[in-house]
């Protein structure tokens, strides 16, 4: 079905599934067909916030005083992170948006993808503030072979819905050559993509990210690099949300709550949806051993982040209905908690070091000009 | 609405019966009789703490945005309204 941005069939969008059904037209949120997405977008918005609100300049001394396994382990963790907010800045945009059919989606996840960009955003400041020119860490970013390896895994899934969407949108369903090669597109196909895609980006956001985030709030723990914590915190939160949505999706089509044909594929990709997350898991290990290649650093090192891993996984995994494969029983870094609650995130600004904040965006000044023509 | 001075009874499976009085969440009930539960975000929206309701009713305080199953109840951002019965993610 070819895309168009105004859809002028007169349809019912609290009829319509999550995907795949009619383009969205009217962007009303009044009625909802999926409450969850109005009250996610609200949330969202709410936690609002701007890397430069957070001074990481103490950061810049800190980075001085680590030893050179420990800025391999920081440098290395920021780098994955901008890769993993590279991918997920645009990604949903775009392999999402076209074949989505009800409007508090369509926001949702553009409001979602916002929040990416300034996590995006938020590299940047970190890294501006402890190099000069740090254009060597973002060219090292499509260089490193344990990056690239990660970022062929992850947009993988994405790239290959994201074409298959663009043959169906062009072409239609059918078999279809382009460029020598014959690509067969049906409806079911597509939706098997759609459903595999929804368990990587889920498994990105429940995984991947925490390996980058227990390292930083091990720094954080022996009072280094705070500034970078905060803004880290910042970022979990807003993950831990777009967490929720991808489950609350994936749950949905797998209780029959949406599309019927979805609640089949769930049933019958559920062995490849595991396989995604255990994938994952291990290419998460891999990486904490890339990460402590040179030494540990205090208070963490490979064996318990593993575990770390493993136990996040068994959480993130039942969650969606996938089992709890690995036998790890607690929590192996329990202060890991402390940094991830939202209590802890919010700081009045005359108790953190908030460089800008608006104030006066009206103007408040009153002349006696002002009064001139007032009668009484 | 429940009244502030309510107290009830909250048995955990595997663990022991603790009584949880308001204006205590349940997540803090929990925590303070040093039994380890799982929590990140304590305001209903990560679903880290997600328990199963075996027996009895809790009222939200916020309202939840995790996923929850039909049986399940987030510890961080609800009170018991009965006597109850759980068992904490393991």
């Amino acid at each position: 079905m070819k895309y168009t941005t105004f859809n002028q069939v007169n349809n019912n969008p609290l009829t319509e599934p999550m995907f795949f059904g009619n383009p969205v037209n009217v962007a009303r949120y009044d009625q909802q067909k999926h409450q969850i997405f109005e009250k996610l977008i609200e949330k969202q918005i709410s936690f609002f916030w701007r890397p430069e609100e957070v001074d990481v300049s103490k950061d810049r001394v800190d980075f001085q005083k680590l030893s050179d396994s420990e800025k391999h382990i920081f440098i290395s963790n920021l780098k994955y992170q901008t890769l993993l907010d590279s991918i997920q800045g645009r990604s949903p945009n775009i392999a999402f948006l076209p074949i989505i059919s009800i409007p508090e989606l369509e926001t949702w996840v553009e409001t979602w993808s916002f929040f990416e960009t300034i996590h995006s955003r938020s590299y940047t400041h970190i890294l501006r503030n402890l190099f000069g020119d740090p254009s060597s860490i973002f060219n090292d970013i499509v260089e490193n072979a344990e990056i690239k390896k990660r970022a062929a895994d992850i947009s993988q899934y994405y790239d290959d819905l994201i074409f298959a969407t663009q043959l169906w949108q062009t072409l239609g369903e059918g078999t279809h050559l382009v460029n020598g090669v014959n690509h067969t597109i049906s409806m079911r196909e597509l939706k098997k993509k759609l459903y595999l895609c929804m368990n990587s980006v889920n498994a990105l956001e429940a995984i991947r990210f925490y390996v980058s985030f227990a390292c930083t709030f091990a720094f954080a723990e022996r009072e280094l690099m705070e500034g970078n914590s905060k803004i880290i915190r910042l970022i979990a939160r807003d993950e831990n949300l777009h967490l929720t949505s991808t489950q609350h999706i994936l749950n949905l089509w797998a209780k029959g709550k949406d599309d019927p044909e979805m609640a089949e594929i769930a049933e019958e990709c559920k062995e490849q949806a595991t396989q995604i997350f255990l994938n994952a898991v291990e290419q998460e290990k891999q990486w904490a051993e890339f990460l402590f290649q040179h030494g540990s650093m205090i208070g963490l090192n490979k064996e318990i982040l593993c575990q770390y891993v493993e136990f996040i996984a068994n959480h993130r995994m039942s969650a969606i209905g996938l089992g709890q494969p690995f036998d790890v029983k607690s929590n192996p870094l329990p202060w890991m908690n402390n940094y991830l609650s939202s209590d802890n995130v919010q700081v009045a600004p005359q108790e953190s070091e908030i460089s800008s904040y608006l104030v006066g965006q009206i103007d408040s000044e009153v002349n006696a000009d002002d009064f001139g023509d007032f009668d009484l | 609405m429940s009244k502030n001075n309510d107290s009830f009874m909250v048995t955990i499976k595997d663990h022991k019966t603790v009584e949880h009085s308001a204006p205590r969440t349940l997540l803090e009930t929990i925590e303070l009789h040093q039994i380890e539960i799982q929590y990140h975000c304590r305001e209903g929206f990560c679903g880290a703490c997600r328990s199963k309701l075996i027996k009895g009713d809790v009222e939200y305080t916020t309202d939840p945005l995790a996923y929850i199953d039909d049986e399940e109840i987030l510890p961080c951002c609800c009170i018991p309204t009965t006597n109850i019965e759980i068992e904490l993610a393991k």
